[in-house]
């Protein structure tokens, strides 16, 4: 295992993570289906490319057409990702999440996942069509050499500190009282309301939120693999993220980061590990289509056998709770 | 912020809820005195419920406005009118099911620093204060009501009279300034009832003022200063129980249906 390849699984177990959490706290904490959850990654990719990339005239980049190409230094493409994913948040939010009722809410967020794909892979202008971008700058591309060892170590420590960074904002929301708020409107919407909860304020800065965090996650992977196209996003990554949050365990922030390396990672692993041994049986594809097979099941399975996960939501019990001497809510040093 | 004293605190006048052409409810109009416990009595499907969503803002209104303290609510939002101290709980079980007993009493207080994504993020140190004196004051809840050794089982596992009275609890933790009780007794265990009924009226002699929804006339004579009676979405009578007894129509009304 060589250090690129190491770096290429860490990174991606990263961007992963990262992604399950956004999507935990949206659909574990929330119960928000975001059927479109891959859409805000996307943007995000797409957004940190435009702004590292140069203008689609200069020499070496002008065989693809896109707007944007401002050159923007590090780390300006990854915020401008996150904010890009925020800010697609706020109309796909308003329409979707105001009057609809969830099960309309999660089918019309699949729709438009499936909606925009196609637009963006027709509209070639925009950010060039079904070939995507490519050759999109690394971070720093200019001040360091992207094809060092050091570099790569740099990004997974670029892309941990993120990880670090998520999961504590995510865990502050989630154990926090607004945390348990979203619980609560997740059980039963129409009672959060009669207790003076505004539901449609909770999902909107919860499906803001996620987006933000969604945008970053595509910033980190297109900065990486330096390409970016409508075939990376299509409406299915979604699905694998939703079994990666049901596997892991819904509503629980360490059983989204199992489940984005047991579902996501792992399963790109074993077909890895099994097509590059020449353990390959039937016509060339059929592992990557049985992949799409085990995820379904998996994700039948894990409902059907074990609908909490392998980490359930933890049961919050109060210092002092009368049946039990657990402690969890001490006031902090 | 209260009325003028001689105004009752909650004033519903001639309000209509069409469900596509189906007059649910059909120019109703009621009064709630401050500190009485009002009754909503009527056949099923007299629309009782329906005149409770509307006032609490569950459901809005087709026409006809709702004074609450003074101000008029008739376009606020269900959580509005919950944060001015309108408060109601609901006919079938509604508690946060994968939420503890102490969490679902928790989760109703306002004034909590840590309720807003913006004091989340501050973290644990910003709202612990406001997290303990809660935790102290639903505690005491807990104790009055009897269930203090449940605090921290999920709410979904809980007997139907149990989840009543989180209910109430919930309802309390927001201080609220009028109750509205869609048949806080259905479905429960007949000495379970004794005990709401119980509560009820101690919440009474302090002052709280209620408007029940009620099937069990038993229950409506015992516990309630003046009655409604509905049917078939309008209103047909009101006031005391005995007097009510003493109207033919009224009496027939309900028997029949």
């Amino acid at each position: 295992m060589n250090t690129y390849y190491a770096a290429n699984l860490l990174i991606y177990a990263g961007v992963d993570i990262i992604a399950c959490l956004a999507l935990n706290l949206q659909f574990g904490v929330s119960g928000i289906v975001n059927f479109s959850f891959i859409v805000f990654q996307a943007v995000g990719a797409y957004t940190a490319a435009v702004l590292s990339l140069p203008p689609d005239h200069t020499p070496g980049f002008d065989y693809q057409i896109y707007v944007g190409g401002y050159q923007l230094p590090f780390p300006i493409p990854w915020l401008g990702g996150a904010i890009a994913g925020g800010l697609l948040a706020v109309p796909v939010g308003l329409v979707v999440l105001r009057k609809l009722r969830s099960d309309y809410q999660a089918i019309a967020l699949l729709v438009l996942s499936v909606i925009t794909n196609q637009v963006i892979t027709n509209a070639r202008p925009f950010l060039n069509g079904a070939a995507g971008l490519a050759s999109v700058p690394p971070p720093l591309s200019s001040q360091l050499d992207p094809n060092t060892e050091r570099y790569q170590y740099l990004y997974i420590a670029l892309t941990a500190v993120c990880v670090v960074l998520v999961f504590a904002v995510v865990n502050r929301i989630v154990n926090s009282p607004y945390g348990r708020s979203l619980r609560a409107m997740r059980e039963r919407e129409l009672a959060a309301a009669a207790i003076g909860k505004n539901p449609v304020a909770l999902k909107m800065t919860v499906f803001i939120v996620g987006g933000v965090i969604a945008g970053l996650s595509g910033a980190i992977l297109v900065g990486f693999i330096q390409l970016w196209a409508p075939s990376v996003w299509l409406y299915p990554e979604t699905i694998i993220l939703f079994a990666a949050v049901i596997v892991g365990g819904r509503g629980n922030n360490i059983g989204a980061i199992l489940g984005a390396l047991l579902v996501p990672v792992g399963f790109e692993e074993v077909t890895r590990v099994l097509n590059t041994n020449n353990l390959n049986f039937g016509p060339p594809g059929l592992l990557s289509a049985l992949q799409w097979v085990a995820i379904g099941l998996l994700i039948i399975g894990f409902l059907w056998f074990r609908p909490e996960g392998v980490r359930p939501e933890p049961r919050r019990v109060f210092a002092g709770s009368p049946d039990t001497v657990e402690v969890e809510l001490v006031r902090p040093a | 912020m209260s009325g003028l004293p001689d105004q009752p605190m909650l004033v519903a006048d001639d309000i209509h809820r069409h469900f596509e052409g189906m007059h649910a409810v059909d120019g109703v109009s009621i009064e709630v005195p401050e500190g009485q416990i009002t009754g909503l009595i009527g056949p099923n499907g007299a629309g009782k419920s329906t005149v409770l969503a509307v006032l609490a803002g569950t459901l809005p209104a087709s026409s006809g406005t709702i004074v609450f303290e003074g101000r008029d609510i008739t376009r606020l939002a269900a959580y509005r009118r919950a944060r001015l101290g309108l408060v109601r709980t609901f006919q079938l079980p509604s508690e946060f099911a994968r939420l503890t007993v102490l969490e679902n009493l928790l989760v109703a207080a306002p004034r909590n620093r840590g309720d807003s994504l913006f004091g989340a993020l501050l973290g644990k140190r910003y709202w612990i204060d406001d997290e303990l004196r809660l935790v102290d004051e639903a505690r005491a809840l807990l104790r009055r009501f009897g269930m203090s050794a449940k605090e921290s089982d999920y709410a979904g596992l809980m007997s139907g009279g149990q989840k009543r009275l989180i209910e109430i609890m919930r309802a309390l933790m927001l201080h609220p300034r009028c109750l509205l009780l869609d048949e806080p007794m259905s479905g429960v265990h007949p000495r379970v009832v004794e005990e709401i009924r119980y509560y009820l009226q101690s919440l009474r002699a302090e002052g709280l003022t209620i408007l029940m929804v009620e099937h069990e006339l038993r229950l409506v004579e015992q516990l309630c200063d003046s009655v409604f009676v509905m049917a078939q979405g309008k209103l047909i009578g009101s006031g005391t129980m005995a007097s009510l007894r003493r109207q033919r129509e009224i009496v027939d009304a309900y028997l029949v249906g």
